[in-house]
């Protein structure tokens, strides 16, 4: 436990150095496990203006197990679960694919990257991979009401 | 900081003592390390042995190590971002901690077969992890860290390889048991000889109780604002702060000691030092005054001397004339200083003209030195330095002469002595010849007896039983002169006269016992 913890303050620091740009880190001291991250839609993406708030929970096993991210705001995305959870499930943050040398300022880059490109193959929410794959305008659409509407 | 009244709640056993101070607790042992065992720790040469028996054996966590330098990114293991605990490599030649690889492994699913963190190499648990080169432990042995209790005060910092070491045997800031034998908790090393810290006492500023190893780190109200500059300092360093550093407190001018009445704010009074003449010559007094006051004890010191050597002195001349010792004038000397004013001729020893004592050199501390000089005329006196030169020699002198006495006194006892064994002897002599005399004396009576008799014999011409009767009187008569030799020899002569007047005609015996008792008369005188 105190390793991990260690290593959480150790990435800690790491992304307060190198903050990717747009987002804010929001760290507790009294729970070092939970992150709260502000994000700005980054410019050249759908979400452009956008203020999304990003949950970002280490379990106890970290850094064996993958940290986990969910948005808080409600965004409309292929690989955002559209619940009141928001969960972000893809890429390195499967628990089968994380690697404990992984660490939290790539998965940062990760969630901005996503934005700008969703990835419709390894969707969470098949509609809208779908819809973003048939119909791109009324995806793109979508996205920006809801922007206008949620994350404002 | 003032004394505390703190209230112990807990340990009847000392209920007695309710309050003490905060200052005078650590100093003295706390009351209840009972027979204060950490002092004979501390001087025992197996200190060591002791220490690393009584410290928590708690192995140092090297992830947790604060590092003096940031560590180069190759030497720090993946998993924990800390620089390699326990290097081991795997087979695809990725470097993690020993327990890192341990956790990576157990965290990954049960049967499938592990693989490396980084890569997803496989890898076989029984050749591997592989040790690292000797090259890398060397370069991890080096980096340097800070003491695992630095957050405690410690300041040690060195190679991590050491820190064990440190932290077992040399940190004064690591958690040992408690002095006290019936207390299981935990206190820092160099509180150790302070015994049991652990009862609860309560703070006076924040009314909180507390372990009284914790009254000084963690009292949420230690920090107090200092009333004249309006900083926030601790508490404990107020009064310091106040008398030393404070800009803003009122103090006096340095030169306050030779009469400078200037107080003010202590940067004004900086400005003020430089000008003030007073405050320049501070120092020079200051060192004076020292040295008067060292002065001073000195003479005290003498003083006292002085006192005890003439208490002394004045209790021998009592020995010495005790026809003096009257009331009013314990010592016979009114002038202790000048023993030579003493009348001599009215004094019990009138012909002792050696004992006469020097005087004092110096003149008594209230006669003016005019009186010196035109006592110019006097003798020559011996240079003395001090009264208490001058008493001493008194002192020594007055035990020549006592010695002098003693050796005198003994002399005439052995010549005394000797007198009487001579006029002894000479007395046995006298007896012996006396004796002697007396012998040869009651010789010639016998014969002239024995003669006497045998005349009477003859001219009666008796018959055999006279004869024979004359004969035992005359051998009892012998034998009772010869027992009286020793006192006088007056049965003796009874003796002879019974026989005689046993034998007949007591007329003619009467003259002859007269004449021996005569002539015995003559012998003795």
């Amino acid at each position: 436990m105190a390793a991990s913890r260690k290593r959480i303050l150790k990435e800690y620091g790491e992304c307060m150095n190198d903050t990717p740009s747009g987002m804010k880190i929001n760290f507790d001291e009294q729970n070092i496990t939970e992150w709260e991250i502000l994000m700005d839609g980054p410019d050249q993406s759908l979400y452009a203006g956008g203020h999304f708030k990003l949950r970002l929970t280490f379990p106890t096993e970290y850094p064996f197990k993958p940290p986990v991210v969910s948005f808080k705001t409600k965004i409309y995305h292929p690989n955002v679960s559209n619940d009141d959870k928001g969960s972000m499930c893809l890429g390195m943050l499967r628990p089968e694919a994380w690697k404990p040398p992984n660490k939290v300022i790539s998965v940062l880059h990760l969630i901005q990257t996503l934005l700008i490109e969703p990835n419709p193959d390894d969707s969470i929410e098949p509609t809208i991979a779908n819809e973003y794959k048939d119909n791109r305008k009324e995806f793109e659409k979508t996205a920006k009401d809801w922007v206008k509407r949620y994350a404002k | 900081m003032s004394s505390i009244p703190s209230r112990r709640l807990s340990r009847a056993s000392s209920r007695a003592e309710s309050t003490f101070s905060f200052h005078s607790l650590p100093a003295s042992t706390a009351p209840l390390a009972l027979s204060s065992p950490a002092v004979t720790h501390r001087s025992e040469p197996s200190d060591f042995v002791r220490r690393s028996n009584r410290h928590k054996k708690i192995p140092v966590d090297v992830r947790t190590l604060e590092y003096l330098e940031p560590c180069d990114s190759n030497l720090v293991c993946l998993i924990c971002h800390c620089p390699f605990d326990k290097a081991v490599r795997l087979a695809c030649d990725h470097v993690f901690c020993n327990d890192c690889v341990d956790q990576a492994f157990a965290a990954q699913e049960g049967s499938a077969p592990k693989t490396c963190p980084t890569c997803r190499n496989r890898v076989d648990l029984n050749r591997e992890p592989l040790p690292v080169p000797r090259i890398l432990m060397s370069m991890l042995d080096e980096l340097r860290v800070k003491c695992p209790n630095h957050k405690a005060g410690c300041t040690w910092a060195d190679k991590r390889s050491d820190a064990q070491d440190h932290v077992e045997l040399y940190c004064d800031h690591a958690q040992v048991e408690c002095a006290s034998p019936d207390c299981r908790l935990g206190v820092l090393q160099k509180d150790f000889h302070k015994g049991c810290l652990h009862y609860t006492v309560s703070c006076e500023h924040c009314h909180t109780s507390m372990m009284k190893k914790d009254l000084e780190q963690i009292c949420p109200n230690r920090m107090t604002i200092c009333t004249s500059c309006f900083i926030e300092i601790l508490r404990h360093d107020l009064p310091s702060h106040l008398k030393e550093e404070c800009p803003k407190a009122t103090i006096m001018c340095p030169g306050s000691v030779c009469g400078c009445s200037f107080a003010h704010e202590r940067t004004v009074v900086v400005a003020h030092v430089t000008t003030c003449p007073m405050a320049t010559m501070a120092p020079f007094f200051q060192a004076q005054k020292a040295r008067l006051d060292e002065q001073e004890s000195q003479q005290k010191l003498l003083q006292r001397k002085v006192d005890i050597l003439e208490g002394g002195l004045s209790n021998i001349q009592n020995m010495l004339y005790p026809a003096n010792t009257n009331p009013n004038e314990p010592c016979p000397v009114p002038n202790p200083l000048d023993p030579n004013t003493i009348d001599y001729a009215s004094g019990p020893l009138p012909g002792t003209p050696d004992f006469r004592l020097p005087a004092a050199a110096f003149p008594p501390a209230s006669q003016p030195t005019v009186d010196q000089a035109t006592a110019a005329g006097q003798p020559p006196q011996p240079p003395f330095d001090s009264s208490t030169h001058h008493l001493l020699s008194l002192h020594e002198s007055l035990r020549d002469e006592v010695s002098r006495i003693a050796n005198a006194l003994t002399d005439l006892e052995g010549r005394t002595n000797m007198m009487i064994i001579n006029e002894n002897q000479r007395v046995k002599d006298e007896m012996l010849h006396t004796n002697a005399a007396i012998n040869s004396m009651r010789m010639q009576l016998h014969w002239l007896t024995s003669a006497r008799l045998q005349a009477q014999n003859r001219t009666t011409g008796g018959g055999g039983p006279g004869s024979s009767s004359a004969a035992g009187g005359s051998g009892s008569s012998g034998s009772g002169a010869s027992r009286a030799g020793g006192n006088g020899g007056g049965s003796g002569s009874a003796g002879a006269g019974a026989g005689g007047s046993g034998l007949g005609g007591g007329v003619t015996l009467h003259p002859i016992r007269r004449l021996s008792d005569s002539n015995r008369q003559d012998t003795k005188l």
